[in-house]
């Protein structure tokens, strides 16, 4: 296709200054009708190919995001071997994740690709899981351009990771779903027997049509609810197996007892049967199952979907050819590499191996590994680990370890060791093993005391109550609140994969937080300035074509003065140019010092700054220092508040971070956290340390996001992710929230208490009752028709109990 | 009062075919995603003459 953009009909958009594509404002001074160049591309692409329709489809702007990724590792032997599967029609067929799928036009634009390229088949989109899978033939085209249209449409594509972990759940959610419609079935059939016999035995029905209801109902009962109710019992062996109390072993004993003594009722032609209430319980149950599962399910996708967007590909240098003084690379999956291997690692791009620098000057951002925030300088030499982040120039590493044999994957190795967390015992597990105790010791006291008039009277009311007990609403207590509460946290961006985290997260403790990209900005950024201000633009105009995070830092403090000349560069040391006629230096104080002269004020205020945990940059000026700089990570504007309210909830908030100590305690004294509980230049191994000695006094929660927080999340009692987290933290964490703001994890920790008080209140409710109904049992004032009223009665209860839940409320 | 000796079971088996309908759109996968479909059937038929876009290959080379 031709990169023209096609003529613009629709004038009376532009007048509105709104992007033609994405609709936001059109920034003032921009004589086009687009915000930006991406939704100009993205723009062309979609009306080149005749896909205006998307525009009305839309229900939403999507902003546009498009790359110019050439996508030639899709096209490795490797990746396909990993990722694609060939039919027996020649058809490849592979499944990729797109980025901002939103709406029904993200899938129209998408699934209309074979109409674009020639050579796909079909495309198959999957709005929830941001899935598409892809069928084309090899012959006619390629991964990579299928790829790239993809792209150029504003859905970068990924490969998609985790298949098989979800054909393993579709399977589980698949037999659910059969056997909530199996128990729904029963339980609505039964129901219309159950209000024959009941009206039957109000107006009058002969004896043999009562025996053939009551047979009736049992040959769809026994089979129908055996079935449904399997989760229910394996649970229940499985806790009994354990020697542990779990709420499914009453409700395995009610249901058992209600189809065992039904069925004998039935077949001695008299007695009661429950086999309405039983089916209706069953159906409730399942149906709160189900729910919960989708939430979670839901949450931990979600969580997954953003490993799939880590880096995936190397660029290897493959020997020999030499263009302009550069060898040829070629895009590669990172499996395809082999220690000896030479990578190259552009500015911006994450390390994908360890091993040792042969080219190249730059600087590393180690935040991810180790949690330091100053970056480091690397030459050719030097040591370079997967997992840290280049920011300055183009480098060349040799590969010494790949995979799981670095330094990262060593790490990981040790987290799926650690992350094995004893299951807590649930509150509701508590409550289900006193219950359990209370239910059959009255059960055997209302068959003796009965057993003085008859035995089968005893039996009977014995029966009866163990029935009418059966802890539906116990049941339905926590997969209520909690699925109301997860479901809210995930409209506010909070994903918690599991009711166990929420409960985990209710009981305050200890709450370790990782400094780096939670309680500060996690960029650089000049925060004092000492000495002449004019020096800023000077500084601003020296720096103006380096990509050093420091020379960022100052280009967003000041506007550069004018245009910088001769401009020389020494990597970690500082920089020196001309600047309308004078000769002005910027760097690290020892650097400067030795070329310009000092002053004492100069002096006092370099010791300041580093006294403080700020890093000193000197301006220096004709040979003379004029100004100090102190650069830092500064602290969010939200954070003190968020500390303030975790407080309030009884947590006791700790610094834990990689960084040096000083700069740790200047975050903390902005935070107003004491300096003993502000813990700089710790390792991962250190993390861990900390997080189990504070385990033997409570519960501990952890929050971060680089690799080196990962083990010590897997070891704390909840671990909580932020945006931007690593690959490895993610799957750590018990929480992924979704904005890097600690604000969200004062929320976390709130919405987790209210569901907890929901949780409570549900159970209150129900147990009460259970009790009222346990109760008219022992009497031997019960009656099936009060069971089958008062059962759903007290669901519904607890169904209202959780919505008005204060739990994720915004 | 006979009749109900011959449609009652009769109604299981139209309650139990229902069961088996439903469970055979749950194993053919019919169910697993609930979001998407809804919103493809008001897509309008493709009426437009495909319009092949040639690909432009790999994007150049990166400084």
């Amino acid at each position: 296709m031709t990169a023209a953009i096609p003529r613009i009909e629709r004038t009376e958009r532009i007048a509105e200054a709104s992007c033609l594509h994405c609709s936001l404002p059109v920034p003032a001074g921009r004589s086009s009708a687009f915000c930006c160049a991406g939704c100009e591309v993205v723009y062309g692409a979609i009306a080149a190919n005749g896909l205006e329709q998307f525009y009305a489809l839309r229900e939403a702007g999507t902003p546009a995001r498009t790359t110019d990724h050439a996508y030639a590792e899709l096209d490795d032997p490797a990746f396909h071997q990993l990722h694609v599967s060939v039919g027996p029609d020649g058809q490849a067929h592979t499944s990729l994740y797109l980025e901002d799928l939103r709406c029904g036009a993200c899938v129209w634009l998408v699934e209309s690709a074979p109409r674009c390229v020639a050579g796909i088949a079909a495309v198959r989109v999957d709005l929830g899981r941001s899935r598409a899978d892809v069928t084309w033939d090899p012959a006619v085209t390629s991964l990579a351009a299928i790829a790239r249209y993809l792209d150029r449409v504003g859905h970068p594509p990924h490969p998609y990771r985790g298949l098989e972990r979800e054909a393993l759940r579709r399977r589980e959610d698949r037999a659910l779903l059969i056997k909530l419609g199996v128990a729904g079935a029963a339980a609505g059939n039964i129901m219309l027997l159950a209000i024959a016999l009941y009206a039957g035995m109000f107006g009058g029905m002969s004896f043999a049509d009562t025996g053939f209801f009551r047979w009736a109902s049992m040959c769809v009962a026994v089979p129908a609810l055996g079935f449904a109710a399997t989760p229910f019992f394996r649970t229940a062996l499985g806790a009994l197996r354990a020697r542990r109390l779990h709420l499914d072993l009453p409700l395995s004993i009610g249901i058992l007892a209600g189809l065992i003594w039904g069925s004998a009722n039935v077949i001695r032609g008299v007695g009661e049967i429950y086999f309405d209430s039983l089916a209706m319980l069953v159906f409730l149950l399942l149906v709160a199952r189900w729910i919960v599962l989708r939430h979670q399910r839901r949450a931990s996708t979600a969580a997954e979907l953003l490993l799939s967007l880590t880096p995936s590909r190397a660029h290897r240098i493959d020997g020999g050819q030499e263009i302009d003084g550069r060898r040829e690379e070629i895009d590669v999956p990172i499996e395809a590499i082999v220690p000896g291997d030479v990578v190259r690692v552009l500015a911006g791009e994450v390390v994908p191996v360890d091993g040792e620098v042969i080219a190249g000057r730059s600087a590393f951002d180690l935040a991810l590994l180790t949690g330091e925030s100053q970056p480091i300088d690397v030459a050719p030499g030097a040591h370079a680990h997967a997992g840290t982040l280049n920011l300055a120039a183009a480098i060349e590493i040799r590969a010494t370890a790949v995979g799981e044999t670095t330094r990262v994957g060593k790490l990981v190795a040790s987290i799926e060791a650690l992350s094995v967390k004893a299951p807590i015992e649930r509150l509701v597990d508590r409550v289900a093993g006193r219950f359990v105790a209370v239910v059959s010791s009255a059960a055997v006291l209302t068959l003796l005391g009965w057993s003085m008039r008859s035995l089968a009277t005893g039996a009977e009311h014995a029966m009866a109550l163990l029935i009418v007990t059966c802890p539906c609403a116990l049941a339905l207590a926590t997969p209520l609140a909690v699925t109301v509460a997860l479901g809210r946290a995930a409209r506010r961006g909070i994903l918690i994969k599991g009711a166990d985290a929420l409960e985990r997260l209710a009981t305050p403790g200890t709450l370790f937080v990782d400094k780096t990209g939670t309680l500060t900005a996690g960029k650089l950024a000049v925060v004092t300035w000492r000495g002449d201000l004019d020096a800023a633009g000077l500084a601003s105009a020296v720096e103006a074509g380096s990509s050093h995070p420091i020379a960022r830092a100052l280009r967003a403090y000041a506007e550069p003065a004018a245009v910088a000349t001769g401009v020389r560069e020494e990597l970690g040391r500082g920089i020196s140019a001309i600047v309308g006629g004078h000769e002005v230096l910027v760097g690290a104080p020892p650097w400067v010092r030795h070329r310009s002269r000092s002053q004492p004020a100069m002096e006092g205020w370099i010791a300041e700054l580093a006294e403080r945990g700020e890093t000193p940059i000197v301006v220096a000026c004709d040979g003379v220092m004029i100004a100090v700089a102190g650069l830092a990570d500064p602290v969010r504007p939200d954070a003190a508040d968020a500390l303030e309210q975790l407080a309030q909830l009884g947590w006791t908030v700790e610094l834990l971070s990689g960084d040096d100590v000083r700069v740790v305690q200047r975050v903390g004294a902005a935070l107003g956290v004491p300096r003993p509980r502000c813990h700089g230049a710790m390792s991962p191994e250190d993390k861990v340390a900390a997080v189990v000695q504070a385990r033997a006094r409570g519960a501990v929660v952890m929050v971060g996001d680089g690799v080196n927080d990962a083990a010590a999340m897997a070891a704390a009692s909840a671990g909580i992710a932020v945006s931007g987290a690593a690959e490895i933290a993610i799957e750590a964490a018990d929480v992924y929230l979704r904005s890097p703001s600690i604000r969200d994890v004062a929320d976390t920790a709130a919405g987790a208490r209210a569901t907890l008080a929901t949780i409570r209140r549900n159970l209150k409710f129900s147990l009460a009752y259970n009790l009222i109904a346990g109760a008219l049992a022992v009497s031997g004032a019960i009656h099936p028709l009060i069971a089958a009223i008062v059962m759903p009665l007290s669901s519904l209860t607890v169904l209202a109990s959780s919505l008005r839940s204060k739990a994720f409320r915004s | 009062m006979t009749i109900l000796y011959l449609i009652l079971p009769l109604a299981l088996v139209f309650a139990a075919a229902a069961v088996v309908a439903f469970a055979w759109t749950v194993r053919s996968g019919q169910l697993d995603d609930v979001d998407t479909p809804p919103r493809r059937i008001l897509f309008e038929d493709e009426t437009a003459t495909p319009r092949v876009s040639r690909d432009r290959g790999p994007a150049a080379p990166r400084a």
